[in-house]
């Protein structure tokens, strides 16, 4: 388990980075947290020609707020955001969901680009950047690019990344006013990838929904948004009818896969159950009637 | 109050709860473990591995790796045919094919991972380099990876000489069971299916060895548990005599059985080591470890009990296929795991008729070895399980069968169907402590409330009895190449009054420098940091073999007994002369010799430096080295029982399993240390949890390994495992000197078995039986489905 050979570049600015990405031509890997990347390199499924080291970088890790968005710097550790107070305010979500990102030693090196940028189908990120609309800011020499979230994961590890591109930083739109949120998770132990996840999102106005968003993960190629589920719930309130309809709707919808932990059959399951209850605990939080 | 009558009265080290005394270096990183160790010029290994599980080794085209930088040399089987013999655990059992041992895979693969070249290189990265430059022509042979098909005649051989791959078949029984199971009024049966599983140490294997030019020496320093038996086997292989071997088995980190074999590496390691007159190292990682590591378990057990009306059980019949992998391990055999399972299925019971079959059937998967507990969580799965099942059927409580049929106070010793021998243990006690401990009626109480509010509560019961401490007069396997009956004491004070004491053992994360260092102290009459322990080194004493099957306390504790009171005669004696008073007159306690009730006396160091030193002060008589050797041999070893209770409480939708409460009675016979009693059954129980819930090697049709990392073979982390309560049950074993049991294997025994019981409980009103190990989410759903349906 020792890694082929490569070279190593430290980079200053991401000017830089992303020169010496056009440079090696498709060669190179950049190493941030290096949580997935490094493993790879030991067992030799990556052979990259050069390592660009981008953790020297300067303000590549921040949580800012703005008017109606919160910026994310792609260097910023899971921890951070696990503990950051702008986002505990605007996306409690977040906060909940980094809870089951790996274990804490991971979560200290680990970052945000990383996990967006390596698009693991059972992670967490990538499917709150879906749930929460996010746009991935890219740069590569040839200028800055932004790309919706539901157009940047392509498939499993696969993402809207040219190979001198570099992920720089993710902005959310805050949430509307009286928005119930809710993630659940099953994972065979504390800290795994997610046999299944659920998060969701239910905007409530005149006491019925005005805007539901489920983002789900563990259960495709790449994680998504249940589009049929969201349509039923829409200008309704929730009942235990309602909830029982999103559950087949979901289940309908998604293509599990089948692997050493859990089947396709159970994963399929399982998104029905985290479904029914998510939706009721984000109902619950928005200050819905009870179901 | 006399001093005499005060030192009585002062608590005694054995049975002191005292902090291990290795901890202090192993927590702030000053442990020594085999890859700290420096060696100048030393060369790195790098293995070429087989990824075919069955086929003909063609031609080997090493040119590209011998060129490739850094390499100093490749080696393959061919280069050991004149320099090193095969080894072959060999026994008397009828029918045992001894599998050979070498360092590399000779003619053919029979598992993947297994060792085919290896580039001895200037770094691991080098080495790994070229390994993937070696050009293997491979000619696949047929797949042999399914136990009953391989035991089948006509199928693919994996050692054709053999004619068979059935291994080793035996067979164990008393009375006539057919008869007593077809006249039973109750019967349960099942097909029961244990899955394979890796020790899993937390320090994977490694070993250097340092060639000494000036006297053609190796000294070798491995992550073993059994540094005599190394050292033994490498002196055959390479035929040299003992002392130019020297096997060391520094700190390791953790091992469960995982280390107690002789390995193709470890062989290979010395012989190269020798051939270049080098240093050459070796360390593992955690891919090698998954692939080529002694694994552990996978049986498949038929098995049915017969029960009179009122729930005594009256016969039990089993027949029980082992997968034991592609080789016969050394020195224990293939026999040890699937014929300790035959020999422990009628555990704690009182039961008449037996008849226990097994096979060993060799597959072209990584070899099976001892794993802690060997054979008994499998056996105790079992009949606990149907124990449950006729408790069920016969509308008794779980508690209640089991103490109907437990062997009786007055039973004792009592023979098992398979001929084990029991000596009196609290059996019953520890039931009846464990259900005490959890508020066993309350429980039962609670599950019915929560059952009718639709969830799914379980509580599970499991006793074991089990036979620790081995002597001489039982083996693994008949006529074994080693002797794993007894170990040897040295215990010496040297002219500083300093103590050491050496033996054969090999703590590996058991804390036997501490528990070892009291049983001298306390009989030495030294104190407790005066106490040195040698283990982990073939050179400490002339013959032992090291630390497995829960054997160290009970025959080392054995050994430092007897030597230790031995030099305290010796010390009292000679202190007798210096305080010129009879040495019946004499107590030595805390580093010194007093006058019985007086305020006189001598220091160790006093004595031993008059002992020493100072010629003259003592007549020749009294001078004799302070000094012992004795060796002791419990012949048959003693018998350790316990309870485990589990309550699970497990998620109707997702159908998460988790365990609430974890109770252990145990019975180890007198302590010698309650603190690392609870370590070991902690751990052990985790180790158990995690064979009931989490942790499978997955071989597949082809025998291609599916689970070659972490993130695919799931180890419980302290985040699964929920706080254990444990009760100890001392009752003195009346075999043993000392009156210690074996207890470092117990909490693996117990685990599984009552998780899988407090599974089925909490399932019983769907009337799902858990069969198979581990009871995943998805086999509850895959169980549910098809209950549903």
């Amino acid at each position: 388990m020792k890694p082929v050979a490569f070279d190593y570049v430290l980079a200053e600015s991401i000017d830089t980075t992303v020169a010496a990405l056009a440079a090696a031509g498709g060669e190179a890997k950049i190493l941030a947290g290096g949580q997935s990347l490094v493993p790879m390199l030991n067992f030799r499924l990556l052979r990259p020609a050069i390592l660009v080291d981008i953790n020297r970088i300067p303000d590549l890790a921040f949580i800012d707020e703005r008017a109606d968005h919160i910026a994310i710097g792609a260097l910023t550790r899971h921890y951070r955001l696990e503990t950051s107070p702008i986002i505990a305010e605007h996306f409690p979500v977040v906060a909940e969901a980094m809870r089951h990102v790996a274990h804490l030693a991971i979560r200290n090196r680990g970052t945000i680009g990383g996990s967006l940028s390596h698009a693991d189908p059972a992670a967490e990120l990538p499917m709150l950047a879906l749930l929460l609309d996010a746009t991935l800011h890219v740069v590569s020499p040839t200028g800055p690019r932004a790309i919706a979230a539901w157009d940047f994961f392509l498939g499993p590890l696969t993402v809207d990344l040219a190979a001198d591109e570099m992920l720089t930083r993710v902005t959310i739109p805050k949430l509307p006013p009286v928005t119930g949120w809710s993630f659940v998770e099953v994972a065979r132990r504390t800290g795994d990838f997610a046999l299944a996840a659920v998060a969701v999102t239910l905007t409530l106005r005149d006491g019925l929904i005005g805007e539901a968003r489920i983002a789900m993960t563990g259960i495709d190629e790449t994680p998504k948004r249940a589009d049929e589920a969201e349509a039923l719930l829409a200008g309704r309130k929730l009942t235990a009818d309602l909830i029982d309809a999103a559950i087949a709707a979901v289940r309908a919808n998604v293509n599990p896969p089948t692997d050493l932990h859990a089947s396709s059959d159970y994963r399929r399951h399982l998104i029905g159950v985290l479904t029914g209850r998510a939706l009721a605990d984000a109902w619950r939080r928005a200050g819905g009637e009870k179901p | 109050m006399t001093e005499q009558a005060d030192l009585d009265l002062r608590p005694k080290l054995i049975g002191a709860r005292i902090k291990r005394t290795e901890d202090p270096r192993l927590l702030t990183g000053l442990g020594n473990f085999v890859d700290d160790r420096q060696v100048a010029g030393v060369l790195h290994v790098a293995f070429r591995r087989s990824d075919h599980a069955h086929a003909r080794i063609g031609p080997i085209d090493t040119a590209a790796a011998q060129a490739a930088p850094g390499v100093t040399a490749v080696f393959t089987a061919a280069d050991f045919e004149k320099t090193v013999k095969p080894l072959r655990a060999t026994s008397r059992m009828k029918g045992y094919y001894a599998t050979p041992i070498r360092p590399l895979a000779h003619d053919k693969v029979r598992y993947v991972g297994e060792p085919i070249a290896g580039i001895i290189a200037e770094s691991r990265y080098f080495a790994e380099d070229a390994a993937e430059r070696i050009a293997i022509a491979f000619e696949p042979l047929p797949h042999v990876a399914d136990p009953a098909e391989a035991a089948q005649r006509g199928a693919s051989l994996l050692h054709e000489e053999a004619g068979t791959n059935v291994l080793v078949a035996r067979e164990f029984k008393r009375g006539d069971v057919d008869a007593a199971l077809a006249a039973a009024p109750v019967r349960v049966k099942a097909r029961f299916r244990m899955r394979r599983r890796t020790p899993l140490a937390l320090e994977p294997r490694a070993c250097v060895a340092e060639y000494d030019r000036s006297r053609d020496a190796l000294t070798f320093y491995s992550t073993t548990q059994v540094p005599g038996i190394i050292r033994d086997s490498i002196a055959e292989a390479l035929d040299l005599p003992g002392h130019r071997i020297r096997v060391i088995a520094p700190d390791v980190g953790g091992a469960f059985g995982g280390k107690a074999s002789l390995y193709p590496e470890e062989i290979f390691v010395c012989a190269a080591a020798h051939q270049l007159r080098r240093p050459v190292k070796w360390t593992s990682d955690r891919m090698e470890d998954f692939a080529a590591t002694g694994q552990a378990f996978d049986e498949i057990i038929e098995a049915e009990l017969g029960f009179d009306r009122d729930g005594r059980a009256l016969a039990l019949a089993a027949d029980v296929v082992g997968d034991v992998g592609a080789y016969s391990i050394y020195p224990w055999t293939a026999a040890l795991e699937p014929v300790q399972v035959v020999s422990f299925l009628p555990g704690p019971y009182r039961i008449e008729h037996y008849r226990g079959r097994v096979q060993a059937v060799a597959t072209a998967k990584a070899p099976t070895g001892p794993y802690r507990g060997v054979g008994r969580p499998t056996a105790t799965f079992v009949t606990e399980r149907l124990m449950d099942m006729a408790a069920a059927h016969l509308g008794l409580d779980p508690k209640e069968i089991r103490l109907r049929n437990f062997v009786r106070a007055e039973d004792f010793p009592y023979r098992i169907g398979s001929g084990i021998q029991w000596d009196r243990s609290g059996f019953a006690e520890c039931l009846t402590a464990a259900c005490d401990r959890i508020d066993y009626a309350g429980l039962r109480q609670r599950q019915v409330q929560v059952r009718t509010a639709g969830k799914y509560f379980g509580i599970g019961i499991a006793s074991y009895a089990e036979l620790t401490g081995i002597g001489s007069r039982i083996s693994v396997a008949p006529g074994m190449p080693i002797n794993t009956g007894t170990e040897t004491a040295t215990v010496t004070v040297d002219s500083t009054g300093a103590v050491t004491a050496a033996f054969g053992i090999a703590s590996h994360g058991q804390g036997l420098e501490t528990t070892l260092a009291q049983v001298i102290a306390e009989h030495l009459g030294a104190r407790l940091e005066d106490v040195r322990i040698v283990h982990g080194d073939s050179a400490a004493v002339a013959g032992g073999s090291g630390t497995y099957a829960s054997r160290s306390m009970v025959l080392a504790g054995g050994a430092a007994t007897l030597a230790a009171t031995a030099v305290r005669e010796k010390l009292v004696n000679a202190a007798a002369h210096l305080l010129e008073t009879a040495p019946g007159d004499l107590v030595a306690r805390d580093g010194r010799v007093t006058v019985a009730g007086t305020d006189r006396w001598v220091t160790f160091r006093e004595v031993a430096r008059a002992v020493y030193a100072e010629m003259g002060r003592l007549p020749h008589e009294a001078r004799g080295e302070l000094a012992a050797s004795k060796t002791y041999d419990p012949v048959f070893g003693t018998t350790t029982s316990a309870t485990h209770i589990a309550a699970v409480e497990i998620d109707p939708a997702t159908l998460e399993i988790k365990i609430e409460r974890f109770v252990v009675a145990e019975d180890c016979g007198r302590i010698v240390n309650p603190l690392i009693v609870d370590g070991q059954v902690h751990g052990g129980v985790a180790q158990g949890i995690g064979a009931a819930l989490y942790e499978e090697i997955v071989y597949d049709v082809e025998g291609q390994l599916h689970t070659g990392s972490l993130v695919d073979y799931l180890v419980p982390s302290a985040c699964e495992i929920p706080p254990l309560e444990v009760v100890h049950i001392e009752s003195e074993s009346p075999t043993t000197l000392g009156g210690f049991r074996g207890m470092g294997e117990g909490g693996t025994i117990g685990a599984p078995a009552a998780v899988a019981n407090a599974v089925a409980d909490a399932l019983a009103p769907l009337g799902i039986e858990i069969n198979e190990l581990p009871v995943t989410p998805e086999r509850l759903f895959r169980l549910l489905s098809a209950a549903r349906k």
